[in-house]
Parts: C-alpha cells; sequence; structure tokens
C-alpha cells in the first residue's frame, strides 16, 4: 500500500489510474485515467463523443465497474465496496431523467430515503423541502405523477431526488441535455444557485464546452482515447489551452469569452496603482467581469472605469489598457 | 324451442359442469402463469436460452389439441390430471411471450436511473420492471385464459372435467334423442365461460391499472 498514490485531505473524489476494457473491443474506453475532486468542487467532463467521459462518471458510481484502478470517495477506498449502499450515498441525474411513472413525485423523491429506511412521514416532509429548494411548489406537486410535468419540472425533481438523502457527492450526465434551450439556461442558472447554497461536491459531463465553462469550477477535457487533455479552471483553459487539441476544442472567440470571466480586479493586477486619472469614466466594482465592465462603458459612452479602493483612493483604468490587459492571457495570469 | 327446455330440465347438471369448466381452466392457467412468468424472470440474463424457451413452447402450441390430450393417455391416464397438464403446457406460451415483451418495454432510463439510486436488482424487478410490465402481462394470461376455455373442452376425450363432457355426450349418440342440444348446450356454456372470464379480466385490468400510465 505504501508506495501507492493515496487522495489528499481534501479529495473527495479519487480516481486512482482507472481503466476500462470491454471484452471484445481493442481499444481500452477509458485507460490509466487518475483525478482528483476535491470537497464541495463543481468538475465538468467535456470532450467529443467517444472520449469515455460518461465512461468515466459512471465509473464512480460503479455502473461500470473499472478493469483496473482504484476508486475512493471521501477518503475511502470504494472499489470494491458494496455497490447498491455506494449509490445510495451517491446523487444520479441522468438526461432522460428516468423518473419511476407509476410513482408520484413525493415517492419518486422519497426513494432513497425509503431503502435508507426513513420513516413514511418524514419523507414526506423531506420531499417537500426538496421541491422548495428545487423551485417547484409543493402543495401542487407532492401528489402529482411525471407524465403530469413539463421536461423541466422532471429534471427538478431528478435533481431533488438525487439530493433526498443529502449525498455528499452528485454525479450528473448531461442532465440538461432534454430540455430546450431556454429552459437549459434557466436551469443551468437556477442550479448554480442552488450549488452555491448546498455546496455538493459535482461531476457533471457534456459535449458543450459553452456549458462546461459556465458551470465549472473546474473542467477536464477529454481526448480521443481518453487522454485528459487538460484539467484546469475555465479561465485558464481559455487563457492557456494546453495544446492544439484544445484550442480546437473551444473553438474560435475563446478571448471574447474569457471576458466573462476575467474580474476586473485580475486586470487592475496587471498595472501600477497610480495610472492617470480621467475625467469621464464610469464607476465598476473590482468583483464585476470585464464583460460587464465593457459593456458599462460603452453603454456610457465613458472614456474608461473607476474602480473604488479603500479609503477614498479610486483606480482608473482606460478603455484601450482595459481591452489590451484582458486580450494578454499569460500576463494577466502571472 | 328443445334447447330452452332441455337446458332448463338439466340446470343443475349444466351449472354444475359450467363451475368445473372455470375452475378447471383457472387452475391451468395459474400453472402456466407461474412456469411463463417464472421462465421469463430467470432467463433475464441468458437471452439464447430465453428464445429458446419461446421457440419450443410456441412449436407445443401448434400440437392439435386433440392430439396432445391422446398423447397424455400412456404418460399419465385418464382424468383431471392428464387434462390440466395439457392445458398448463399450451398456456405458457402467450404468458411467457407477452412477459418478455412487458419486461422489454420499460423504459431503460427509469431501470438504469433505479440502478444507480442503489435499487438492488430484486428491488427494481419488484417495485419498477413488474409493475410496469404488468399490463403486457396481464394481457398474455387473458389470451391464455380464453384460449383454454376453448381448449379445456377438449379434454373430454380423456375423460377431463368440464363442458366438454356435455359436448362429446351429445355428439356420440348423434342422431339419438336430445343429443343435439345435449352438445349445443355444451357449446353454448364454453361461450358463456369465456364471456365470464373475458369481463374478470377487464375488471382485474382496472382494477390493478397503474394511476400515474393513466393520469393527464
Amino acid at each position: 500500500m505504501s508506495d501507492r498514490p493515496a487522495p489528499s485531505q481534501d479529495a473527495m473524489i479519487f480516481l486512482d489510474g482507472v481503466s476500462k476494457h470491454y471484452p471484445g473491443q481493442a481499444k481500452a474506453a477509458v485507460s490509466e485515467l487518475s483525478m482528483e475532486i476535491k470537497r464541495g468542487e463543481f468538475v465538468v467532463l467535456v470532450g467529443p463523443s467517444g472520449c469515455g467521459k460518461t465512461t468515466t462518471l459512471r465509473m464512480i458510481n460503479r455502473l461500470v465497474e473499472p478493469t483496473r484502478g482504484r476508486i475512493f470517495i471521501d477518503g475511502k477506498d470504494v472499489t470494491h465496496a458494496d455497490v447498491d449502499s455506494l449509490r445510495r450515498g451517491i446523487g444520479y441525474v441522468i438526461q432522460q431523467i428516468g423518473l419511476l411513472p407509476h410513482l408520484t413525485i413525493a415517492d419518486n423523491i422519497a426513494l432513497v430515503p425509503k431503502m435508507l429506511g426513513m420513516k413514511r412521514t418524514d419523507r414526506r416532509r423531506r420531499a417537500e423541502e426538496l421541491l422548495e429548494l428545487v423551485g417547484l411548489d409543493p402543495a401542487v406537486h407532492v401528489g402529482r405523477y411525471p407524465k403530469q410535468l413539463s421536461g423541466g419540472q422532471q429534471q427538478r425533481v431528478g435533481v431533488a431526488r438525487a439530493l433526498a438523502a443529502d449525498p455528499p457527492v452528485m454525479l450528473m450526465d448531461e442532465p440538461f441535455g432534454a430540455v430546450d434551450p431556454i429552459v437549459r439556461e434557466k436551469l443551468q442558472m437556477e442550479f448554480l444557485r442552488l450549488q452555491a447554497s448546498i455546496r455538493k461536491t459535482i461531476v457533471m459531463v457534456t459535449h458543450d464546452i459553452d456549458e462546461a465553462l459556465r458551470l465549472g469550477d473546474r473542467i477536464a477535457i477529454f481526448g480521443p482515447g481518453s487522454r485528459l487533455a487538460q484539467f484546469d479552471t475555465p479561465l485558464a483553459i481559455l487563457s492557456n489551452p494546453a495544446d492544439d487539441f484544445v484550442r480546437d476544442f473551444i473553438g474560435s472567440g475563446a478571448p471574447v469569452r474569457r471576458l466573462s470571466l476575467l474580474k476586473v480586479s485580475d486586470v487592475l493586477a496587471s498595472f501600477p496603482s497610480d495610472m492617470p486619472s480621467l475625467a469621464n469614466a464610469i464607476e465598476v466594482d473590482a468583483g464585476e467581469t470585464v464583460h460587464r465592465a465593457l459593456e458599462l462603458v460603452l453603454a456610457s459612452g465613458a472614456e474608461g472605469i473607476e474602480v473604488g479602493g479603500a479609503g477614498g483612493t479610486s483606480r482608473y483604468l482606460d478603455l484601450q489598457s482595459l481591452l489590451t490587459a484582458a486580450a494578454q492571457p499569460t500576463k494577466v495570469l502571472s | 324451442m328443445k334447447l330452452i327446455a332441455y337446458m332448463t330440465d338439466n340446470a343443475d347438471l349444466l351449472v354444475f359442469l359450467t363451475e368445473q369448466h372455470i375452475e378447471l381452466v383457472l387452475v391451468s392457467v395459474g400453472i402456466s402463469a407461474v412456469i411463463g412468468i417464472g421462465l421469463a424472470l430467470l432467463t433475464q440474463s441468458t437471452p439464447r436460452l430465453r428464445h429458446g424457451l419461446l421457440s419450443l413452447t410456441g412449436t407445443l402450441l401448434t400440437i392439435p389439441s386433440f392430439a396432445l390430450f391422446a398423447l397424455m393417455i400412456p404418460l399419465m391416464g385418464l382424468g383431471v390430471a392428464p387434462t390440466i397438464v395439457a392445458l398448463a403446457v399450451y398456456g405458457i406460451f402467450p404468458i411467457l411471450r407477452n412477459t418478455v415483451t412487458g419486461i422489454e418495454g420499460v423504459d431503460p432510463a427509469v431501470v438504469e436511473a433505479a440502478r444507480g439510486l442503489g435499487m438492488s436488482p430484486g428491488r427494481r424487478m419488484r417495485t419498477v420492471v413488474l409493475p410496469l410490465a404488468w399490463p403486457v402481462i396481464l394481457n398474455g394470461i387473458r389470451t391464455a385464459t380464453i384460449m383454454l376455455v376453448a381448449t379445456a373442452a377438449i379434454g373430454a376425450v380423456v375423460h377431463g372435467p368440464g363442458l366438454g363432457q356435455e359436448i362429446f355426450r351429445g355428439l356420440e349418440r348423434i342422431g339419438g334423442a336430445n343429443a343435439i342440444e345435449e352438445a349445443l348446450s355444451g357449446v353454448i356454456g364454453v361461450i358463456f365461460v369465456a364471456l365470464v372470464l373475458d369481463l374478470l379480466f377487464i375488471a382485474i385490468a382496472k382494477i390493478t391499472a397503474l394511476r400515474g400510465l393513466n393520469v393527464r
């Protein structure tokens, strides 16, 4: 045991050289993959189809049994643990949702609590709490059946069901893929708000790089042959793509997309504190994104921005400097 | 109307034979259901064996019932037992077929979600797959039942119970007094039993219908 890698203290999920080789197939679906996901982190696995991202996700709750390697959850080696109790401790959401059509919404949400032996009245209360949490009115929905709900509502119930036993880890396989784009964006934003309050460790699979950039604290970009091409924050990936594959995958427009990830404070850091003051500047908060700052400048026709500092010391930045700095990834990040 | 006169005169006997006929069919179908559903569940992970069983039980269905009953004589003699065995053999195919179709028709996403939530295979079968497949399975049992109502009448060749006795007695004495009435009242009885049992199944289907699948 001594020379084998072990998860660090703050790791919630740790994959140690996991491989999946399906019998009769020449190439492994996933080969020798190691990854560490920290407590409370939202990690998005993204890549072209067939890159092994879904297989990787499904190895975490062992819906796919790894051929080789070890899986740790919260410091414990669960590679050979009892699968059913392992899965009851991990929330799982899939694109097709898979609500049981013959059970009410309340019974669907309470499936895992029921298996864990929670009493009937407590299950009912828990289902109501969770409906509230995902933005559905319990009074209306508790006794309804899945068929009576819209796709977006069903997906909210799917999330509620995954959260029912308050698992520390949630796995989501293209959870927003089946709803129309407008509902999708709304669900994504709602989910981000939800995550800000519940702070679960989340691993999500998507093939949509925009969704990954919008949601993930860190993004794992899978290349062909389940190669982990880059595993980093959205900003770092847009600023410094690891190779041509990543560059291709994130596509054009990376510099523009970075603007909504960069904070004004990030840009200010690369300038001396005594930049000349501007007569016609618009006031912006340091925590605001560069995208928002540019929007304000362009809308007001100001020369640049003024960022209020502590003790009345304001810093100024003209439009040209703001743009130049935002376009220089390496300098900004250093 | 000689027929009506005959039937009223022999009402006691006809009621007795009708009851016997219903019992015979229900017992046989019960055995077919246990075997048919059981085989479908046992062959979950062995699709080739399942396919083989479907072919086999389907082939058994093509043996003319008269011949199958006759084949029972050297094995089991005469009476109730060979009748029930032969009927049960006939009933397996529609029930096995529909159970397989019903299970295969369950949305894989629902089963996958149940797996991901940590439901054991047994619990998945009990609380997800079988309830959702039930309407199709029930239909298979209904088909088998109606089929057996007719086939059971032939059971009289091995001295089986039920309305077949009435029909065969009449046919043996054709030309004799009341022979036609005797055979006809047996036939009418069989039709009556088929209708009653069909209504029974419609009622069962209504009662066991899954609310969630029929709501708007």
